[in-house]
């Protein structure tokens, strides 16, 4: 009998099909090799311009609230500073030891450090060592303190402001931080909130806030 | 343009759930098209008269282990992006097979139910009731089965790991296996069907 492919039925063709991939993929290579063989400057410059590359501390205080755990937070600064005060979740790893760390590359990696310029270092190592999902937290520990653990209301604030104001005074109190209010007589000393870890009393790293004095 | 689009942040959470809304409402019309909204058809599946479950299923695996191994090999996909899920060996083998027990006895397995509730199959519903009842116990029980839960870890291995063999030759393995599969079910479907028409 002559053996014609037009003989076949349509799952016999594709079982062959099948079959061909199948076998060809032996001598295929790893499939993991392909799209992350070299940096791609390219790449990297985009997803900064598009400011893909980080999150905002609102984002991450809403994440912690929510309870979200598909991530992994790193706290870039010294084990001093971290055990004084860290945010909540957050996991210390100098930036010295970050390469060997066992980070996973499938893991979605937020970066922080004090300010922005450590984590934003850090990013482009991990970047470099094919990390593909890193993120560093916008202007750091600085901004977490501003936003997030002590807010202030502008001067003459808008009633948008003022509202805005009252959602961040319950995002703060969450954290055990303290709202400033323009006639709080205490707040002219900020206090780290307390961790549940047993640490040496958290010291007040925050730069003194001016105390807003305005007319009602 | 890469894969996993929503990892190299082609588009932000909100649009990724309508995505995954419309990959899920196709999902379910292939599902009911390949006559999965019916228990009949699928616990027959268990008794061995009808392998269409068995077909489908693999034929899903093979294409989508195909499809991800030559685009990984092209560049198109990073698997190193995609996420997989850490091994608990125990307590996923004891999940697993309360599912199957269930599978049997309801006709269904959960997003065969759904597909059968939205055809407006009642034991489709009753089985979705189940689901969510199951799912709130297991919440309020957590506490008590998190040992459990988290025994055994093996972290997040694949089969090349494992078996210490090439990503290749994984997949030509499975491909011969299922092709294998393939060919048994057409064979115990047609014995069964003779032996049927021979009782009749």
């Amino acid at each position: 009998m002559k053996f014609t492919l037009s003989s076949l039925t349509l799952n016999q063709k594709l079982a062959l099909v099948a079959g061909l991939f199948g076998f060809c993929a032996i001598f295929a290579g790893s499939p993991y090799t392909g799209s992350t063989a070299t940096i791609n400057a390219k790449e990297l410059a985009v997803m900064v311009e598009k400011e893909v590359d980080h999150v905002t501390v609102d984002e991450l205080a809403d994440w912690i609230i929510k309870g979200r755990a598909d991530y992994r937070l790193i706290d870039l600064r010294s084990a001093k500073d971290f055990d004084e005060y860290h945010i909540p979740g957050a996991e210390n790893i100098p930036i010295a030891s970050l390469p060997d760390a066992g980070l996973l590359r499938n893991e979605k990696i937020i970066l922080y450090s004090e300010g922005g310029t450590h984590s934003a270092q850090a990013w482009f190592l991990l970047k470099a060592l094919k990390y593909k999902n890193v993120y560093l937290l916008r202007d750091g520990l600085a901004e977490w303190k501003d936003r997030i653990l002590f807010p202030s209301l502008a001067e003459n604030p808008s009633p948008e402001e003022k509202a805005a104001f009252e959602k961040r005074k319950e995002v703060s109190k969450f954290f055990g931080g303290s709202p400033q209010t323009r006639n709080a007589a205490s707040a002219s000393q900020l206090v780290m909130p307390k961790l549940p870890v047993p640490s040496v009393s958290a010291a007040p790293t925050g730069a003194p806030k001016k105390k807003k004095k305005e007319g009602c | 343009m890469n894969a996993p689009l929503f990892k190299f942040g082609y588009f932000g959470e909100e649009t990724g759930l309508i995505i995954a809304f419309i990959i899920g409402i196709g999902f379910g019309f292939f599902l009911e098209r390949a006559g999965f909204g019916s228990g009949r058809k699928l616990a027959a599946q268990f008794y061995l008269y009808d392998m269409t479950v068995f077909k489908v299923m693999f034929t899903a695996i093979v294409t989508a282990m195909v499809g991800l191994f030559w685009l990984g090999v092209l560049g198109v996909v990073d698997l190193s992006l995609v996420y997989v899920s850490p091994t608990y060996i125990i307590p996923q083998t004891i999940g697993g097979l309360i599912l199957g027990v269930g599978f049997v006895i309801g006709g269904y397995c959960p997003g065969t139910s759904c597909v059968g509730a939205a055809t407006g199959k009642y034991d489709a519903m009753i089985y979705l009731l189940g689901i969510i009842a199951g799912i709130l116990a297991f919440g309020e029980m957590f506490p008590l089965l998190r040992d459990f839960y988290y025994a055994t870890p093996m972290g997040q291995v694949t089969l090349p790991q494992l078996f210490g063999v090439s990503y290749g030759v994984i997949v030509f393995l499975v491909v011969l296996m299922a092709l294998g599969g393939f060919a048994g079910a057409e064979w115990v479907e047609k014995r069964l069907a003779a032996k049927k028409e021979a009782a009749s």
